[in-house]
């Protein structure tokens, strides 16, 4: 038997040889992990990263598409793990992330000219890495307003709701005729955020978020009328509401069994992929009795970005570029019913045929949740006032939320700087 | 317990050694701390110095990554004021207390039955254990569809009312859904420690005990629970500590919800700390968990073990 003290030095060398092969990935190519956040578009990255492969033989992919992205992406930031080529959805998260420099800053980069500069705007809106970066580049946007039954709006004879009475008189149209108006789907609680925010940026007065950062106001005022008028829109729902989620909605709604539904349009191929045998339209949420208000809520649901110091910058922009590529952007579009994120591009898609005229003429606004850190339970909150009913509870937990995260954490709350 | 039983089998007796060995016995000891080093080695390199920086990071506003500052004790302070916090340990102690009792209970009744000389017994003991071996996470989606459709139908057909809609979306029931779960896991993994103590109980104690005319009631009293004290302890022990931690049933049934109605203080930092980017904060939530955890165990092991040696 050798002495110990030889064991233990075999082991060890044992050890740091096998860390050493895992490092080194053996044949000289360089591996890119790209971490891939949307669930439904994995076959599509997956392509398009397999077709970069081919094309660029000395660059391997290693598409990581995991389950609840966030997390795992914050996971890995604790790591000091930054994928080098990421998708993410254009949200509160992204906002945190970008200001705390985790990213590249692509501010004045050519790659942006081609863009649709409001899309490029949420994006710094959302945060900052520094006064004028832009963290991320708008691959895709959606637009959040009600989805409709076209055949059933006009089987009762229902027009287009241009106001907020008009929408209230709709529904109850649809509820006296034994239709489900909305499919309310409380069991996932974001759904509810998806009214959410087109009644909130309708109604609140202008700046308020600023104006809460600032603690000059609060959401007990500005927030009422939209809390209000959200528990209206759940009066004209299916019984039980919080026992079916984004699942079961959007089946219902495929088998024609409610008229609308309260999401936005990433929701139309799922609805698709359960073959509806009507035409699936979309409008945008009217919140006020004027017609020229209503303004279409409308987000960067996919941007592309790379992790700032990343071991291979020239190869990740090589994969950015070739994933940015027009026609690319546009074949992506019109698969998943976004909205392109270049500049003048649009799609034909008929779902998305009631909001194009918003995008046309700009009247756009960015949602309201992605101003929330995740730390404030918005969602949580939102889906017990649909429940309890308690307009009161929902905004006092609101600000008591904000207040307290606010006074515990020194670098600030994310997205709009006080 | 056999606490009092004579240390006498592999004990080494202290003899004279023969002259020329005295190295090898410096040598043996050796050996041992080497067998023991790895262990050692992984336990502080996995476990104990993540534990302390876990402390370290508690005391500052990190995020888990980028910059952050140290901000003394004021995540501890903002702790103890924070509702959504005091609610989790509530509903976190309220559920770990009634699975405890409830799983005990089942997990006695069941180990004295499946003791007892009836027909099928091993095969029973089998089937008996069987939820100890699925993963919670994958019972925990058959129960959310029980709970959220087969229930609910079968409740409309019967009339009954308040069942007849999911009681996992009604914020003031949905914690007996998973309380329901928890128990019929949890119970497997008790009857198996119970069997084991009531194999130890000699079968003299019962002959004597039915002679003097003792009821089954009496014997269990009087006999079999004292015997198996030591083993009530250990499962009371173990059955705290985990469901105190309880999360992967509220995962897959609620995910914490409706609302925050069923936030365990274990989801409650994972969704605080990775989800909301609280680090720090959610860190400070951890270490306090920990000591009560530790403190609880410690009080239920002194009081526990103190009725056993009396018993």
């Amino acid at each position: 038997m050798a002495p110990p003290r030889t064991v233990a030095r075999l082991l060890v060398a044992g050890l740091a040889a096998s860390t050493l092969v895992a490092c080194s990935g053996g044949d000289g190519r360089t591996t890119l992990t790209f971490f891939q956040f949307k669930p439904e578009a994995v076959e599509y990255f997956e392509q398009r990263a397999a077709q970069f492969e081919a094309e660029n033989p000395d660059i391997d992919i290693v598409v990581d598409n995991v389950p609840d992205p966030e997390t795992a992406l914050r996971a890995r930031l604790v790591k000091d793990d930054v994928p080098d080529v990421l998708t993410l959805n254009g949200n509160g998260t992204f906002g945190e992330l970008a200001s705390a420099g985790i990213f590249v800053d692509y501010a004045g980069d050519p790659v942006l000219e081609d863009l649709n500069e409001g899309y490029v705007k949420i994006l710094q809106d959302l945060g900052a890495s520094d006064e004028g970066a832009v963290n991320g580049i708008p691959f895709a946007a959606n637009a959040s307003g009600v989805l409709y039954n076209v055949e059933l709006f006009e089987q009762h004879g229902v027009e287009i709701p241009q106001t907020w009475d008009e929408l209230i008189g709709a529904a109850q149209t649809f509820q006296a005729a034994d239709v489900t108006p909305f499919y309310a789907m409380l069991g996932d609680a974001w759904t509810a955020q998806a009214p959410l925010a087109p009644l909130t940026a309708q109604t609140a007065p202008d700046g308020f978020f600023e104006a809460r950062f600032a603690g000059e106001a609060t959401f007990a005022e500005g927030w009422r009328e939209a809390a209000e008028k959200e528990l209206e829109l759940f009066e004209y729902t299916q019984p039980n509401p919080a026992g079916f989620g984004y699942q079961e909605g959007t089946v219902a709604f495929a088998a024609g069994e409610s008229a609308m539904l309260l999401l936005g349009s990433y929701a139309v191929p799922q609805i698709r992929s359960f073959e509806p045998d009507f035409t699936v339209g979309s409008f945008a949420l009217p919140a006020t009795d004027d017609p020229a208000d209503t303004r279409l809520v409308s987000g960067v649901d996919v941007l592309v970005t790379a992790g700032a110091g990343g071991a291979h910058p020239e190869e990740s922009r090589r994969f950015i570029d070739f994933l940015l590529e027009p026609d690319a952007v546009q074949d992506y579009a019109e698969q998943q019913v976004a909205i392109p994120a270049l500049a003048g591009a649009t799609n034909p898609d008929p779902a998305l045929a009631g909001i194009q005229p918003y995008i046309r003429q700009e009247r756009l606004v960015g949602f309201d949740d992605h101003q929330f850190i995740p730390a404030i339970p918005l969602g949580p909150l939102l889906q017990r006032l649909l429940i309890d009913k308690d307009a009161d509870a929902f905004l006092d937990g609101l600000d008591d939320s904000w207040d307290r995260v606010a006074q515990r954490r020194t670098w600030g709350l994310g997205a709009v700087s006080s | 317990m056999a606490t009092t039983a004579p240390r006498t089998a592999g004990t080494r007796t202290p003899s004279a050694p023969p002259p020329g060995i005295r190295p090898d016995r410096t040598r043996l000891p050796r050996a041992f701390y080497w067998m023991v080093l790895p262990a050692v080695v992984l336990f502080l390199v996995f476990h104990t110095i993540p534990v302390l920086q876990g402390v370290f990071f508690s005391f500052t506003d990190s995020p888990g990554y980028g910059e952050w500052s140290f901000v003394g004790v004021d995540n501890y302070v903002a702790l103890f004021t924070d509702p959504r916090v005091i609610a989790a340990y509530g509903f976190t102690f309220r559920f770990a207390f009634l699975a405890t009792i409830l799983v005990n209970a089942f997990a006695l009744a069941v180990a004295i039955g499946l003791n007892a000389r009836i027909k099928f017994k091993n095969t029973l003991r089998g089937i008996y254990f069987i939820p100890n071996v699925l993963s919670v996470l994958v019972i925990g989606y058959v129960f959310q569809y029980l709970f959220s459709g087969a229930v609910p139908t079968i409740a409309t057909a019967l009339g009954i009312d308040r069942l007849s809609t999911s009681i996992l979306a009604d914020p003031q029931l949905a914690w007996v859904g998973i309380l329901i779960l928890a128990v019929w896991q949890a119970t497997a993994f008790n009857i198996i420690i119970y069997l084991a103590g009531l194999q130890t109980v000699p079968v003299e104690l019962y002959e004597a005990s039915s002679l003097d005319g003792a009821s089954s009631w009496r014997q269990f009293r009087s006999i079999t629970f004292p015997m198996i004290a030591g083993f009530f302890t250990i499962n009371m022990v173990l059955a705290l500590k985990t469901f105190l931690q309880v999360f992967d049933h509220i995962i897959a049934l609620t995910n914490g919800g409706p609302g925050t109605s069923t936030e365990s203080v274990g989801v409650l930092i994972y969704r605080g700390g990775f989800q909301g980017g609280e680090y720090g904060y959610q860190l400070a939530n951890a270490v306090v968990f920990m000591i009560v955890i530790i403190a609880f165990a410690a009080f239920q092991l002194r009081v526990l073990q103190r009725r056993e040696v009396s018993a």
